[in-house]
């Protein structure tokens, strides 16, 4: 009992001072038998390293175990706008200096805002960079000089209206996004200051300007987008609006049309009939892959491919007036001031502040995963994508959302190899060690032959050959089968070696010559004096065992994408490229992965000191 | 020893033919068909009658048809061939040959053996120069503010995945301070005016993978020198050679390092061999050219005939080492008798 003498002096003077003596321990307890569990428990528990270790796995343990209820994995998500984003959470934070002098307009961009203000100063927000070169945020000289009326944010462009009918973009500008139409040059000389625009739109690398004479001039790269309107409906566009890469209108006369050129089988082309006929719908909007239309007497209408619950329109508790489009939801603003959304919820989207409820709504600006809605007060409401925590992949995929899940994978495919390892090593090694003789020289030489087996290559090939058969769940416990049928051998020599060592002890005889059945003899009497040592080689083997599959699959013959682990979450990260600029793609799962490794080492070295007093100091 | 010696070699010679017929058979599960491949080109031009016949043919003469057992014989040369009736397989020295380079497969292991024995030996020489120094220094310092700053240091790098540690050095290294190339063994394109820029090229390129293979290894070996050398310096003749007043570098190196270099060496044997079988991550995340990223490549382009020959030769080599171990363990201990 050396516990005081960890205190500091004046503690114990003051402890004895107040409570008395320690009562000397009594023959009895002193001498007290501490099993060897208990023994190794109490030395582990005094060792703070080890504490540590445990204290961090374990906690790292329960996020990435409980973490994805929270951060559900969905394996098709991608999304091309969303790419290598870096760890952000200011997508949505508009400036102050905008909101003192008063919004004229805003546009939401996929990662970025851009709004102008009433005296048309241009504020812009979020994640504007869109290469290593293009930047958002590179205003042009001319555009901080003008001053600007209207305002639209494409995925990797921006286009600006100024008041004296000149119309600017800027940002990527490789794709002919600033390239007018001849037409469009042609009118813009003619209107020349009286120019009256009524809508600017941009969209995935192309846009769209409707002028108060019903003229629509699209301009953009047309090898991906619909750039082009049939010259019949020229003179008569109202409204356009824009998906990823076409377009529907608005008429004059109150219906809606498939203006563009692009297909005629084109999904957006089968406009329905509620908004067909003239005098039929008043608003449209779209999504990225729909288009939907409220018609006169208050109903919205969706077509299109719908795969995020666009078209799961609500019931609506008065009449629509107003229609906006985000890349995968709706949003709707009603006659009696509310705002009714639908669709896709994934950066929650569609959940609406409470505080929209006792505010008059003036306008909204609703775009990609951001809405901004203004109120009659000046004050902005924002709700929507704010940015990533930990930042996105090369396709768009939330890196926290993978590092949870693949932690899971990680520790999933590590424990039960583990056990597989265990149980085998186990039965072999105690088969061998308690009968040897032939037994025992057989199970030894095939030990010896997995143990010499190169360990990564031998499971690359076993991976590489059972493994282009299967489908990514069986290649899982493919993987998990693998690493516990090579990783058996140290547990098995364990085992072996120990149970000789016990064989001869005189409990052994004693259950001998009670006539208990050998099994039971080597299964329930021998093994439970072993265990302590299985325990602290299963978490050293626990941690070996998560190095190997995270190597595998870091070097392609692991675990497969899109499942992630913190292997091949690492597996991309070995070019020059993402090292540098997209540093957050491998700091946090290497960083993770690191400090559960240093643990679990920790731990075992913890748990071998605590067994074994005589190598406590190496 | 020369019987016991003999007698390994024989057990040895027996866990290889088990390891390569497993290996054989292994591959064999794989659906290929190398008599149809052979054929294909042909296949437009002729009668399916006649291709039929010319398949069945080829079939017969490539052996295919033989049992899995004979096949595995003839591809190791103990059994003769169909068509002329020689011994020609691994044994005699016939590697196969690699359907992705078009060339024989003792041909193309050339090359990346030749880099992996260049950078192994390196980074070998540097981490034993280091971690022995280190270990005896941590074992004669030990519970000093120094020795638990090692202590946490080689902790981290023998936890670290290697390819994490890779990476970080990567930033350091090649993007953030850009000392050295990110890549590769040579300079792309570039002309050589005589053999010392070749290798001072090549060194400069190597340089980060062995500082990176010396820092994992680090933690490992800098351990196991420095627990060893405890047990050595606990030791009672250390105790009585101190109290005879000998000097302590005495005690340090010539009485406790000696017996503590036994458990040492026989692992540093078994390093030695892992010279030439290379390292598949570290090779890979610096687009080595070597023997783990040939392995990589060939098991990513289906080469199974250059796979199998690579995992034969790990085999043998992971078979040597365990015996040298066994040996020198014997040679540099005494009181060892390794052939009872």
């Amino acid at each position: 009992m050396s516990k005081n003498k960890k205190e500091f002096f004046l503690v114990r003077w003051f402890k004895r001072m107040f409570l008395g003596a320690r009562p000397e321990l009594s023959m009895e307890e002193a001498e007290k038998i501490q099993t060897p569990m208990r023994q190794m428990i109490s030395n582990f528990v005094h060792k703070p390293l080890a504490m540590t270790g445990l204290i961090v796995f374990l906690a790292i343990f329960a996020f990435v175990m409980i973490g994805p209820k929270y951060w559900v994995l969905d394996l098709s998500e991608q999304d091309a706008t969303l790419t290598n984003l870096p760890p952000s959470s200011n997508m949505m934070t508009v400036p102050e200096a905008m909101l003192k002098a008063g919004i004229a307009d805003i546009a939401a961009g996929n990662t970025y805002g851009i709004g102008t203000d009433v005296n048309g100063e241009l504020y812009i927000w979020g994640h504007t960079r869109i290469t290593e070169k293009i930047d958002i945020a590179n205003v042009p000289d001319e555009v901080r000089a003008a001053d600007l009326s209207m305002i639209a944010a494409g995925t990797d462009h921006v286009v600006a209206l100024a008041e004296d009918g000149q119309v600017y973009v800027w940002g990527n500008t490789r794709l002919k996004q600033d390239k007018f139409g001849n037409d469009m040059e042609k009118a813009m000389k003619k209107g020349g200051k009286d120019w009256e625009v009524i809508q600017l739109e941009a969209s995935n690398q192309f846009s769209a300007i409707v002028t108060a004479d019903g003229n629509c001039y699209l301009w953009g790269n047309g090898n991906m987008a619909d750039v082009k309107i049939k010259s019949k409906f020229q003179g008569k566009v109202a409204k356009v609006a824009l998906t990823e890469n076409e377009y529907i209108a608005l008429l004059n006369d109150g219906s809606v049309a498939y203006t563009g050129n692009k297909d005629k089988n084109s999904p957006f082309a089968r406009i329905p009939d509620e908004v067909k006929g003239k005098n039929s719908a008043v608003d449209v909007a779209a999504t990225a892959k729909s288009v939907a239309a409220l018609t006169t007497d208050g109903k919205v209408v969706v077509w299109g491919s719908a795969s995020k619950g666009e078209n799961n329109v609500p019931e609506f508790g008065a009449k629509v007036t107003k229609l906006y489009g985000g890349r995968f939801h709706y949003t709707a603003l009603l006659e009696d001031g509310s705002v009714v959304t639908w669709g896709d919820n994934k950066y929650k989207q569609l959940d609406v502040p409470e505080e929209l409820a006792s505010v008059k709504i003036d306008r909204m600006f609703i775009s990609n995963y951001q809405n901004y809605a203004l109120d009659t007060d000046g004050k902005l409401h924002t709700w929507g994508l704010k940015g990533f925590t930990l930042g996105t992949d090369g396709l768009g995929r939330d890196m926290l959302t993978r590092i949870v899940n693949g932690g899971k994978v990680t520790m999933t495919v590590g424990a039960i190899s583990v056990v597989i390892a265990t149980i085998l090593g186990i039965i072999l090694g105690g088969t061998a060690g308690y009968f040897g003789g032939k037994l025992d020289m057989l199970i030894m030489r095939v030990a010896e032959i997995v143990g010499g087996l190169p360990f990564i290559p031998f499971a690359m090939i076993l991976s590489a050959v059972i493994g282009t058969r299967l489908d990514p769940t069986q290649r899982m416990y493919l993987i998990m089968v693998v690493l516990g049928v090579l990783s058996w051998v140290p547990t098995c020599r364990l085992v072996r070696s120990q149970i000789l060592a016990q064989r001869e002890m005189e409990y052994v005889t004693a259950a001998k010559a009670m006539g208990i059945k050998e099994s039971t003899i080597v299964f329930r009497h021998i093994l439970p004096n072993v265990f302590s040592l299985l325990i602290v080689s299963m978490t050293l083997d626990f941690a070996t065992c998560m190095l190997t599959e995270s190597t595998l699959s870091y070097l392609g013959f692991g675990i497969p994408l899109p499942t992630p682990t913190w292997g091949n979450l690492l597996n991309g990260a070995n070019n020059s490229i993402v090292i540098q600029q997209y540093w957050w793609q491998w700091v946090f799962p290497a960083t993770i992965f690191g400090i559960c490794t240093i643990c679990i080492n920790l731990i075992g070295d913890g748990l071998r000191d605590a067994l074994d007093p005589k190598t406590i100091g190496r | 020893m020369g019987k016991y010696i003999a007698k390994r070699i024989g057990y040895m010679a027996l866990v290889f033919l088990i390891v390569s017929f497993l290996m054989y058979s292994l591959y064999n599960l794989i659906p290929s068909d190398p008599a149809r491949a052979e054929l294909e080109a042909m296949k437009s031009t002729l009668k399916p009658a006649e291709y039929e016949q010319m398949y069945q043919d080829l079939r017969e003469r490539m052996g295919l048809n033989d049992h899995l057992v004979i096949r595995y014989a003839r591809w190791m040369g103990l059994y003769p061939d169909v068509q002329d009736q020689g011994f020609n397989g691994l044994l005699q020295g016939n590697f196969g040959y690699s359907n992705f380079f078009k060339q024989d497969v003792i041909k193309v292991i050339e090359a990346p053996m030749s880099n992996t024995i260049f950078i192994n030996i390196f980074s070998t020489i540097a981490a034993l120069s280091i971690t022995i120094p280190l270990g005896i220094y941590c074992a004669v310092h030990k519970g000093k503010k120094i020795d638990s700053g090692v202590q946490v240091v080689t902790m981290v790098g023998y936890s670290m995945p290697i390819y994490i540690i890779a990476l970080i050095f990567m930033f350091f290294f090649c993007v953030f301070w850009r000392i050295f190339p990110i890549s590769g063994t040579k300079t792309a394109g570039a002309i050589y005016a005589n053999g010392w820029e070749e290798f001072v090229d090549m060194f400069k390129h190597i340089c980060l993978p062995v500082i990176v293979m010396t820092f994992a290894s680090l933690g490992g070996m800098t351990r196991y020198v420095r627990s060893s050398m405890i047990d050595a310096l606990s030791m009672d003749y250390i105790r009585t050679a101190r109290a005879k007043g000998l000097k302590e570098k005495v005690v340090i190196y010539s009485h406790a390092w000696r017996n503590a270099l036994l458990p040492v060496i026989t692992s540093i044997i078994g390093w030695f061999l892992s010279i030439f079988s290379g390292s598949v991550i570290i090779e890979n995340t610096f687009s080595l050219n070597g023997m783990g990223k040939l392995y990589w490549t060939g098991l990513n382009n289906l080469d199974y005939e250059l796979v199998l020959a690579i995992q034969m030769f790990y085999t043998v080599i992971s078979l040597m080492g365990s015996l040298l171990m066994d040996i020198s363990y014997g040679l540099v201990d005494p009181r060892v008798r390794v052939d009872k």
